[in-house]
């Protein structure tokens, strides 16, 4: 077993662990810190893959961003922990079987594996050879991205083009008496909608000082 | 030429959808201008195909245009396969269908279903052509059941009247008879040759039926090509009308009359006959089934002329003519002599379709009366009516030099020619049905244009299709009713007197167009169509059996036949039958009365047409009758409805209310319901694999 | 692996792609009240696509975009139908939309881009462009049925649809990823080459079928899979229910016919019999439940779910001759299904969704035209003769006789004929019923026609099926 293997199952393990305390975590900030964590081991685990850029990007994209977000939203949101919680020993004795039977039958092909290698089919792909220290896997990828997945990229661009489609469609709505700023009324107007000056003859003198009864 | 065949069967189906579906906006004049046009159409391009076809400018036509299914290799194919028989067919279908139709303008004037009509026949047209230019089984079937269809639907044509609602259902009821043995004879050839296709099948036949006998009943073996004909030929039975399935036929007659002429004459009666000469070279492969054709045809020709000799009703009479016609050309069938069938099919279209519509026309002239014993010397009053019908009748009883001459002369030769077994039997039986015909036709004339005038002129009121005729009361010269046209709009069939007058030109020009050919296509015809090789192919003749063959070696040319045919004894046969005729109905009237009074038992049976009628009531409609409340009430209330139909909807209704509670709406239980799904499926694997 | 990029095949994609982006811009210079442009646009944008489709249409299969791509003549004839499939859907849901406030340039966009995921699925020749046909469909279709925000049901519908979707997409893409696993590649064509080296018995590679089994099963919405059907038809507004049950369906037949065939033909033995599960049970519970129903959308959708069954009955067969089968099944059901949803659209009105089965009562005695109309899709739905849908059944059903699973053609007529029973109901209550409703119908004459010829065309198949069974046959062989 090479340092790299060793390395290998070291973050696997974490990374086990880190996604179990996202469902069991009784916190929702603290299953989302957990999940900050499994990006992180996952992120190490591509790294070990010489995955450069997707590692950073990883962490890049869902920790910073995706993640901050989420937390955001979960911190704002009122959720009563123990309602959640309710349903899941509720249905644990359901549940639970069926996972074990999950993992089983995982577990099963694994052990397998381990009997026979072959068994699995993983060892007719012969494992890609090591790159040189000067590669740069950014520019591989910009490179494929933009011949060989051409098309790909092209239909991803359009799912994000539709998610945010519908999902303004689905949450912007003009309320009739909101109070909300018309930017663009607001730059086009012109003083003389907003000033007007008024010619107020003199007030006598003789007359008191009666203004504020007048009113 | 595929194109000229297409537009020839789509014309008369499109006018036929105009008419019928958008009727009420074209209106009278638009339906029949447009069902006249398409059928023009047809008939026009058809006389062209068949002239092709003659001078040799075009080959036979044989393709297929759609392929409407596949099931299991066997191709059911929409084609055409024209050839001189069908090119013939098509003539005369087209021909007589567009007489027919100009015939109905006046027919039908004012009859509120006049659009319906119109589409109906030219619908017909469409069925008949489909069947006739057919290349396969399936669609001679369902040209065979579309003009079924049509048929049924215009012999109901007057819905109103509970005499044609019966007759219809009649016809089509005993038409299923047939129908059922044709499509057991469909399936017997589909069995031994597997296929569909005229060209494969007879192709195939010699050798698929070679040996081969099939066990319907255990221990008794049958050959099969014999009852694959017998099949087929019940169906041909059940079209063409030979007993004994004959009974629908003559109660046909209460369909409208222009319809009795096209349909019930000279078309779709004959396609039986047409049938089994395009199946020839099968049917030659038995002499067992040529027997039994001969039989059942020669029975037909003479039991149902006789009873056409004790009937009064004008188009019944003619009705029973064309039955006995049928026999005729069934007993040419069975004497292998097919040409000789289809060459008198083709002539007896003529003259039948004349003599029907000149009984139509005599009916609109006698306000819708058909008792010939309240007729007589109407051909004071519609000359043209008469001398048309005279030739028509003159052709029927085959007088010397008319198409019908030649075309029974021929085939009584043939008769005689043959040496079945059963040809004795025919050869009687056509000889005095020569005179039986000579009888009736002329008793039919005699009754209806000479003699006294035995309608009843006091009454000044008729019956309300004057409006029909309303152009020609110009010509009117009794005075003494003027029709004041408002008063007689009432609809009043059966209302009979006023005083007799010529028809319309719409309803005379057909009569002369039909009495042309009736009159002189035999003279042409004959050299070619029966000892000429006009058909080539397309029939097909056993040596031992080429009776026409035969008859050939002394043919020289029709005028020698006419003048072989009057020193033979069917001319005399015939010239007998008129002179009887001529003695019981203009001479010495009362001999009928007395004759009938003398031989009352024969008479009852011949009132009672054989009590064909009465038995297969007993029989059939009462027997099924009763099975049918017996299964209902024990089979179907007790068994069906009560244990398995109400059984097992509860049962499935228990079940549908238990599964749809595990449709409960929540979430999570639909992504568990996933999940188990998924687990099941692998687990599936695994074991499978560990296995 | 052709290298060359061939823009030409992908003619149809780019132009919808297109002319969604256009009219979504143009859709934003358009007042409510001309709204109409916008649908007019998508009209002739998908006109546009099926000459584009037909003039570069291709004879032979053409795989191109560094093996992303496939064009063939399935791919064009599964194309053209899914243009028509949507251009009816639109058109019968215009009026709902409008007289409900969904008229919308978004919708037509949604539309569009589930279409022009439709239309990747079919083309699709790599793992990788499923994966994201398949999501491009997904998220268009969520959006869609919550597109009547407002609605709780529509509302709820659709969390359940996006939730169990993701399921069912992690599923698949986990399969993807097993089967790229042991094979080494996305391409379909070279994961068929390799399977052969692999050998049937490897378990990763039964692993990865069984999890790209269970992401087809849900797209198609076979039971087990099938929870999403009943609740997303009834919640979703019926001119959206409608859209879902058309081109989707076709979506799924190509993702059938693409992974399973294209790619993993060599290992028909190895889903053939989980397909067989699936259609039994999918034809087994979705009549028997369909029965209890009394919701006709929610009653069709139990009905599309048995007639699932039936398209895998010809998938399964793994012949040439049941893909013919279950393509022609497809298209016809499609058609058949377009006409079903485009009745109820003619005969709602504003606040009345005429979504029960009550309110087909007496509909005979209203329209006359339109009840007949109603029992033709009817009566082709339960597979009765002359309609086009007893000829598709006639065909699955000797595909897979043709492979001597004989007891599986009989457990599918035996479903068929407790099918029939509440299609049959339908047509009961329409002519033999008092009407409840009153109402006059209020449909345009756009609708009228169309939606009369959608029935006309039900029978006219049906008595000419040879045209489109020939049209299956020559694009599968």
């Amino acid at each position: 077993m090479s340092f790299t293997e060793i390395l290998f199952y070291v973050f696997s393990a974490v990374l086990v662990v880190s996604a179990l305390g996202v469902i069991t975590a009784r916190n929702p900030v603290y299953s989302a810190l957990w999940l900050v964590f499994a990006f992180f081991n996952s992120a190490i685990i591509w790294m070990l893959l010489e995955a450069e850029f997707l590692a950073i990007i990883l962490i890049l994209v869902y920790v910073g961003a995706v993640m901050v977000l989420f937390l955001f939203v979960v911190m704002m949101l009122d959720i009563k922990v123990e309602e959640l919680r309710a349903g899941f020993t509720r249905y644990a004795w359901l549940g639970l079987p069926i996972a074990l039977l999950v993992i089983g039958e995982i577990g099963s092909v694994v052990w397998v594996k381990s009997q026979d290698d072959k068994a699995l089919g993983l060892s007719s792909v012969a494992s890609p050879a090591a790159y040189a220290a000067d590669y740069s896997n950014t520019k591989a990828l910009g490179q494929l991205l933009y011949t060989e997945y051409l098309y790909p990229l092209q239909l991803a661009a359009s799912i994000l083009l539709i998610a945010i489609v519908a999902a303004i469609v689905l949450t912007m709505r003009k309320r009739s008496g909101q109070k909300v700023q018309d930017i663009g009324a607001q730059i086009s107007v012109k003083a003389k909608d907003r000033v007007r000056i008024v010619k107020v003859a003199a007030v006598q003198p003789e007359t008191g000082n009666t203004v504020e009864g007048q009113s | 030429m595929e194109n000229t065949l297409l537009v020839i069967v789509l014309a008369p189906l499109i006018a036929a959808i105009l008419a019928g579906i958008f009727g009420r906006f074209i209106g009278r004049a638009g339906a029949h201008t447009v069902t006249i046009l398409g059928v023009a159409t047809a008939c026009v391009l058809s006389i062209l195909t068949l002239k092709q076809l003659v001078t040799g400018e075009a080959q036979n036509y044989y393709g297929n245009l759609y392929t409407w299914l596949v099931s299991d290799g066997v191709q059911m194919n929409v084609g055409f396969m024209v050839d001189r028989l069908t090119a013939m067919m098509m003539v005369v279908v087209t021909f007589v269908s567009l007489c027919v139709h100009v015939y109905t303008i006046g027919y039908m004037a004012d009859d509120p279903g006049y659009q319906r009509f119109f589409s109906y026949i030219s619908l017909f047209t469409f069925s008949m052509l489909m069947l006739v230019m057919s290349n396969n089984f399936m669609q001679l079937f369902f040209g065979w059941e579309a003009v079924g269809v049509v048929s049924y639907l215009l012999i109901g044509f007057w819905y109103t009247r509970p005499t044609a609602i019966f007759a219809n259902l009649k016809a089509f009821l005993v038409n299923r008879v047939g129908d059922f043995g044709f499509v057991l004879g469909i399936a017997a050839v589909l069995y031994y040759t597997g296929s569909l296709d005229y060209r494969e099948v007879f192709a195939a036949a010699h050798h698929a039926f070679a040996g081969k006998t099939m066990e319907i009943i255990p221990g008794y073996a049958w050959d099969a090509i014999t009852v694959t004909c017998l099949l087929l030929f019940v169906g041909a039975m059940g079209k063409s009308a030979q007993m004994p399935l004959h009974v629908w036929l003559p109660d046909s007659m209460e369909g409208p009359t222009p319809i009795s002429a096209l349909i019930h004459a000279a078309t779709m009666v004959t396609a039986g006959i047409f049938m089994v000469a395009r199946m020839s070279p099968l049917f030659e492969m038995s002499e067992t089934a040529l027997n039994t054709v001969l039989i059942i045809g020669s029975c037909t020709a003479f039991f149902m002329g006789l009873l056409g000799l004790v009937n009064n009703d004008i188009k019944r009479v003619v009705a029973y003519s064309t039955l006995s016609q049928l026999g005729y050309m069934t007993v040419a069938l069975g004497v292998s002599a097919y040409a000789g069938a289809v060459f008198h099919l083709m002539t007896h279209a003529f003259f039948k379709a004349l003599l029907f519509l000149a009984a139509g026309s005599v009916i609109i002239g006698m306000h819708h009366e058909q008792d010939m014993r309240k007729m007589g010397n109407l051909r004071k009053y519609m000359p043209i009516t008469y001398w048309t019908c005279l030739i028509g009748s003159l052709a029927l009883i085959g007088f010397p030099g008319t198409s019908g001459f030649f075309s029974k002369d021929a085939l009584i030769e043939a008769v005689s020619e043959s040496h079945l077994p059963a040809a004795r039997f025919a050869y009687y039986c056509v000889l005095s049905g020569v005179f039986i015909t000579a009888f009736y036709s002329f008793r039919l004339v005699f009754m209806t244009f000479h003699g006294k005038e035995r309608f009843d002129t006091s009454e000044a009121a008729h019956a309300h299709d004057s409006h029909a005729v309303a152009d020609k009361h110009d010509d009117h010269t009794h005075g003494h009713d003027d029709h004041s046209h408002d008063d007689h709009a009432h609809d009043d069939h059966g209302h009979h007197g006023g005083v007799p007058h010529e028809s319309p030109w719409v309803v005379t020009l057909p009569l002369v167009l039909l009495a042309i050919p009736s009159l002189f296509i035999g003279w042409f015809t004959i050299g070619p169509m029966l000892f000429g090789d006009y058909f080539g192919s397309a029939i097909v003749v056993e040596e031992s059996h080429n009776v026409l063959g035969e008859l050939a070696h002394e043919f020289h040319g029709s005028a020698g036949f006419v003048e072989h045919g009057i020193t033979q004894l069917p001319f005399f046969l015939a010239m007998g039958g008129v002179f009887f005729a001529w003695l019981f109905y203009v001479k010495l009237t009362d001999v009928p009365g007395k004759i009938a009074s003398a031989f009352s038992p024969l008479y009852k049976l011949f009132e009672n047409k054989y009590f064909f009628d009465d038995v297969y009531f007993a029989v059939f409609a009462k027997g099924s009758r009763n099975l049918g409340q017996a299964l209902w009430k024990v089979g179907d209330s007790i068994f069906i409805d009560g244990l398995l139909v109400n059984g097992s909807a509860r049962a499935v209704g228990w079940f549908a209310s238990v599964i749809r509670g595990i449709q409960t709406g929540r979430l999570y239980s639909y992504a568990f319901t996933m999940i188990i799904g998924l687990a099941v499926t692998l687990g599936w694997f695994v074991l499978h694999w560990l296995r | 692996m052709s290298a060359n990029l061939n823009f030409v095949v992908a003619y149809p994609e780019i132009f919808v792609l297109t002319a969604a982006c256009v009219i979504l811009l143009v859709d934003l210079f358009v007042s409510d009240r001309q709204r109409i442009v916008t649908f007019l646009l998508t009209m002739v944008s998908l006109l546009a696509a099926a000459f584009i489709t037909v003039q570069y249409g291709v004879a032979e299969r053409v795989i191109t975009f560094h093996g992303t791509y496939v064009a063939d003549p399935m791919g064009t004839v599964l194309k053209l139908s899914t243009y028509g499939a949507t251009a009816l859907s639109l058109l019968y849901s215009r009026e709902y939309l409008q007289r409900r406030g969904l008229f919308k340039g978004e919708y037509f966009v949604l539309a569009l881009f589930a279409m022009l995921g439709v239309m990747v699925m079919i083309s699709a020749a790599s793992l990788l462009t499923i994966y994201l046909g398949v999501e491009l469909l997904s998220l268009s279709l969520y959006g869609l049925v919550a597109f009547d925000r407002d609605n709780g049901i529509a509302a709820e519908s659709a969390m359940k649809y996006f939730v169990l979707g993701a399921i069912a997409s992690g599923m698949l893409l986990y399969g993807m990823s097993m089967i790229y696993g042991v094979t080494g590649t996305l391409e379909l064509s070279q994961i068929a080459n390799r399977i052969p080296g692999i050998g049937l018995n490897s378990l990763g590679l039964a692993f990865g079928l069984a999890f790209l089994v269970v992401g087809v099963a849900f797209k198609f919405g076979a039971v087990p899979f099938h929870m999403w059907v009943p609740d997303v038809y009834h919640g979703a507004p019926t001119a959206v229910t409608l859209f879902v049950g058309s081109a989707p369906k076709i979506a799924s037949f190509a993702l059938a016919m693409r992974l399973l065939v294209d790619g993993l033909g060599g290992a028909v033995e190895q889903w053939r019999p989980m397909l067989v599960v699936l259609a039994v049970l999918s034809m087994a519970i979705g009549n028997v439940v369909a029965i209890a129903q009394t919701n006709i959308k929610r009653m069709l959708a139990y009905s599309t779910i048995s007639h699932v069954g039936f398209i895998l009955l010809g998938v399964l067969a793994g012949t040439v001759q049941g893909y013919q089968a279950a393509m022609f099944y497809t298209l016809t059901y499609v058609l058949t299904a377009v006409g079903s949803f485009g009745v109820i659209l003619l005969l709602s009105r504003q606040g009345f969704e005429s979504d029960a089965l009550d309110d087909f009562k007496g509909l005979a005695k209203k329209s006359p035209w339109f009840a007949s109309v109603m029992a033709m899709l009817i009566f082709s739905t339960a597979g009765v003769p002359p309609f086009v849908g007893f000829t598709a059944k006639l065909a699955v059903i000797q595909a897979i006789i043709g492979i001597g699973y004989t007891w599986l053609a009989g457990v599918a007529v035996f479903f068929s004929v407790i099918g029939a029973y509440y299609y049959i109901r339908v047509v009961k209550l329409m002519y033999f019923d008092a009407p409840v409703d009153n109402g006059p119908i209020q449909a345009g004459v756009a609708l009228r026609t169309v939606l009369s010829a959608n029935g006309l065309a039900v029978l006219a198949l049906g008595l000419l099926p040879g045209l489109l069974l020939d049209l299956c046959a020559r694009v599968i062989s």
